[in-house]
């Protein structure tokens, strides 16, 4: 989230943006501004008139192109451009109903303060912006003391900080400035007298190197010893304004000591700056200018550079290999087994309640047996008479069933197939009296079911009469007993 | 300065002997501009002749303010700079003996460089020398070619400490490329200087060993009979561009001139 004043800033570059600003200038418009800036100081004039204008461009054309024609007309789209651009203004007010005034802008005068202003921050003009710059703070502490309502400190400390110790401020931020582009002319003059004069400019590159060194140390020592003393004043201001509870009071001490930071982190970082070039043209004229006075190297040099195809040469450079740093060799984890979601594939059984409606079928079959049905095929025929008739099959066989469970069958060796009803043939059994719930067969003491004959060893005692298996059994178990008949003849 | 050392065990023990070490048994010039390795390396000088004269390197040190490591027999592992490092070397030493570049602080742009190089040696002769097995000459791969090289070696000059790379445009010129120059920094003719460097084992004759590298770069398996490869043919600037270098303006009118 971006922070309250990035905000602001934000804000205000997006408006300022949709305003398109811009600045087309040629060199003859910079000129004119000088020109009415010049005018102005030596004539001391508040506002130009329009002649005056045209007066001050048609000496400018004259000075610098003096072959141009159509000079009034150039003069109009110079004047139109400028004003556009907010570099020249009407002052006025008066509209169309007479001639106008004009001035420069802010704008207009900070362009040509760039480009003709040459004043530059020397240990004298620093050293007087920066008593006064501390005259006004002592006042504006005394003013601090001495406020007891918030109006008094609107006019005795807010607006001071403001404005005499803000403008202070920026005076030696403006000098600061200067000196950074004399610096940078002064790389320019030395580079362009080492071409020119070579070991002739020996002695005046020594000269603009200590002299700029000595000036940046002065300033740095003043600037240091100063800033110290204005953070100093300055403390005392913020800590009476967070007494008093002042909030506007804070902000602007807060903002002027960044201001003051900010002069004072100038100094050394210029000073820095400055000592490592120092060297490093010192370097310079030490190996390259004093050893080679005729310069010769440089072309000597060149000449070898042309001649390497015919007679190379090459530098030899050690070419140790890298020192091999055995380092310790940890195994590999064992890979993680494969795995994936247990899934329940098997849930857990639950208890239900079984259903505790009685089977109809199963009443219907009790119902029937105790009004004394003998056959299994009046039986069936009667108690599927109300069922659908795709059911009638699957019926027959839990007729059959229940029959069995709740009458005795008596079976014999002749059993008819009865038709019951159309396309249903069963096997038709007699049926005795009804024994109720009867249990499975081998309820009877003695009597193993069929599957049971087939599936255990029958011991001596189990064994039955012959003729009550074939009573009770079906064919398929007469086999086994004549199996498991223990052989008495043996 | 600091005090100097008074005994090998206080060099061995201190923090920077490790990286001065194999930074100079790998060829490292170790100059001004590297501070904490040059005041090292000054204050321990006397200590460390000595140490490296056993293993057989001698520790040079030159009065334009850098250091570096001397084989000084043949068993030692060494190598000798390529025809392009060659080339781009003593361009850059020309560029430091320039007072334009003096005003900049030692920084100059790839562009610059390249354009006094083609300005000094002449576009033909720059192309001809950074491409010497090209038969039939194709104009635009020999250029491209050529960049390609001066990059490659502007990045191993780099390693020796000749130059540093301060970002994809600008490099910053040390004073260890006026090892360059000394076969003609003297009063003698350069053939007399030039022996006597070959006596002290300071330079080879003849191309040097990573030559022969660059050139079976040259004949790979993709290359066509003139020695364009397919790649050449379709890739403008992509390698290139990795080195951060902009379209070498070879075609220049000072160089003919």
């Amino acid at each position: 989230m971006p922070a309250p004043d990035t905000d602001t800033t934000h804000a205000w570059l997006r408006e300022l943006f949709q305003r398109q600003p811009a600045l087309d200038l040629s060199s003859l418009d910079i000129c004119f501004l000088v020109a009415l800036q010049h005018r102005a100081q030596q004539l001391s004039l508040a506002a130009f008139s329009e002649q005056q204008l045209l007066d001050t461009f048609g000496g400018v054309c004259s000075l610098l192109e003096p072959v141009a024609e159509h000079v009034a007309a150039r003069a109009t789209h110079s004047l139109r451009r400028l004003r556009e651009q907010h570099l020249l203004i009407r002052v006025d007010g008066a509209g169309v109903s007479r001639a106008g005034e004009f001035s420069l802008s802010r704008l207009g005068s900070s362009v040509v303060d760039f480009f003709v202003e040459d004043e530059a921050l020397t240990p004298d003009n620093l050293e007087l912006l920066a008593q006064t710059l501390l005259a006004s703070l002592n006042d504006v502490l005394e003013r601090a003391r001495a406020a007891k309502r918030p109006r008094e400190w609107q006019a005795g400390v807010v607006g001071a900080l403001r404005i005499i110790t803000g403008d202070l401020i920026l005076g030696i931020e403006r000098r600061q400035r200067g000196l950074d582009i004399q610096q940078e002319e002064f790389q320019r003059e030395i580079a362009r007298r080492l071409q020119t004069d070579w070991f002739g400019a020996i002695e005046r590159c020594q000269e603009i190197l200590d002299s700029t060194a000595a000036t940046l140390r002065q300033l740095n020592q003043l600037l240091l010893t100063y800033c110290h003393q204005f953070q100093t004043i300055l403390q005392d201001v913020l800590d009476l304004a967070c007494t008093a509870d002042q909030a506007v009071a804070e902000a602007v001490v807060h903002r002027a000591a960044g201001q003051i930071d900010r002069i004072a982190a100038w100094g050394s970082a210029r000073q820095s700056a400055w000592s490592e070039y120092y060297d490093q043209v010192h370097r310079y004229l030490r190996d390259v200018v004093r050893l080679d006075p005729a310069r010769a190297l440089t072309q000597r040099l060149r000449e070898q550079l042309n001649g390497l195809e015919a007679s190379p040469f090459a530098l030899t450079v050690a070419d140790a290999p890298a020192l091999a740093v055995l380092r310790s060799v940890v195994p590999l984890p064992p890979p993680a087994p494969v795995r994936r979601p247990r899934a329940e594939r098997n849930p857990a059984p639950r208890e239900v309640a079984l259903d505790p409606a009685p089977d109809p079928l199963r009443a219907r079959v009790r119902e029937l047996l105790s009004e004394g049905q003998q056959e299994l095929s009046e039986l069936t025929a009667r108690a599927i008479e109300g069922l659908p008739a795709e059911a009638h099959f699957a019926s027959a066989g839990n007729v059959a069933e229940f029959a069995a469970l709740l009458a005795v069958p008596r079976l014999s060796h002749e059993r008819p197939w009865v038709q019951v009803r159309d396309g249903l043939v069963i096997e038709d059994w007699q049926i005795g009296s009804d024994k109720g719930e009867a249990p499975p067969r081998r309820a009877e003491p003695g009597l193993a079911t069929p599957e049971e004959a087939m599936r255990e060893p029958a011991t001596p005692e189990q064994v039955v009469p012959s003729d009550t298996l074939s009573s009770q059994v079906g064919p398929e178990v007469e086999i086994a007993r004549s199996e498991l008949t223990p052989r008495s003849d043996a | 300065m600091s005090e100097p050392f008074s005994n090998l065990g206080d060099i061995v023990a201190d923090e920077n002997f490790p990286g001065v070490d194999m930074a100079l048994r790998r060829g490292r010039h170790v100059h001004k501009g590297d501070e904490a390795w040059y005041a090292f390396l000054y204050d321990a000088q006397a200590l460390l002749e000595d140490f490296y004269h056993r293993y057989g390197y001698e520790l040079v040190h030159r009065s334009d303010g850098y250091f570096f490591l001397l084989p000084a027999s043949d068993s030692l592992s060494k190598r000798h700079l390529s025809v392009a490092e060659m080339i781009v070397g003593q361009g850059l030493a020309l560029a430091y003996l320039d007072p334009k570049t003096l005003e900049r602080g030692g920084l100059i742009t790839r562009e610059e460089f390249l354009n006094q190089l083609a300005g000094a040696m002449g576009t033909d002769a720059l192309l001809r020398t950074l491409n010497p097995k090209r038969k039939r000459s194709d104009e635009r791969i020999a250029q491209r070619n050529a960049r390609q090289k001066v990059g490659e070696a502007l990045r191993r000059l780099s390693l020796l400490g000749f130059v540093e790379l301060v970002d994809a445009e600008q490099l910053r010129l040390a004073p260890s490329l006026l090892r360059f120059a000394e076969p003609v920094r003297g009063l003698e003719a350069p053939s007399e200087a030039l022996q006597k460097l070959l006596q002290r084992g300071e330079v080879s004759l003849g191309p040097g060993d990573a030559e022969s590298a660059d050139e079976e770069d040259d004949s790979g398996d993709g290359e066509t009979g003139d020695g364009v490869t397919e790649a050449d043919a379709n890739d403008d600037d992509h390698s290139f561009a990795s080195t951060g270098e902009s379209e070498l303006p070879l075609q220049l009118e000072a160089d003919e001139a």
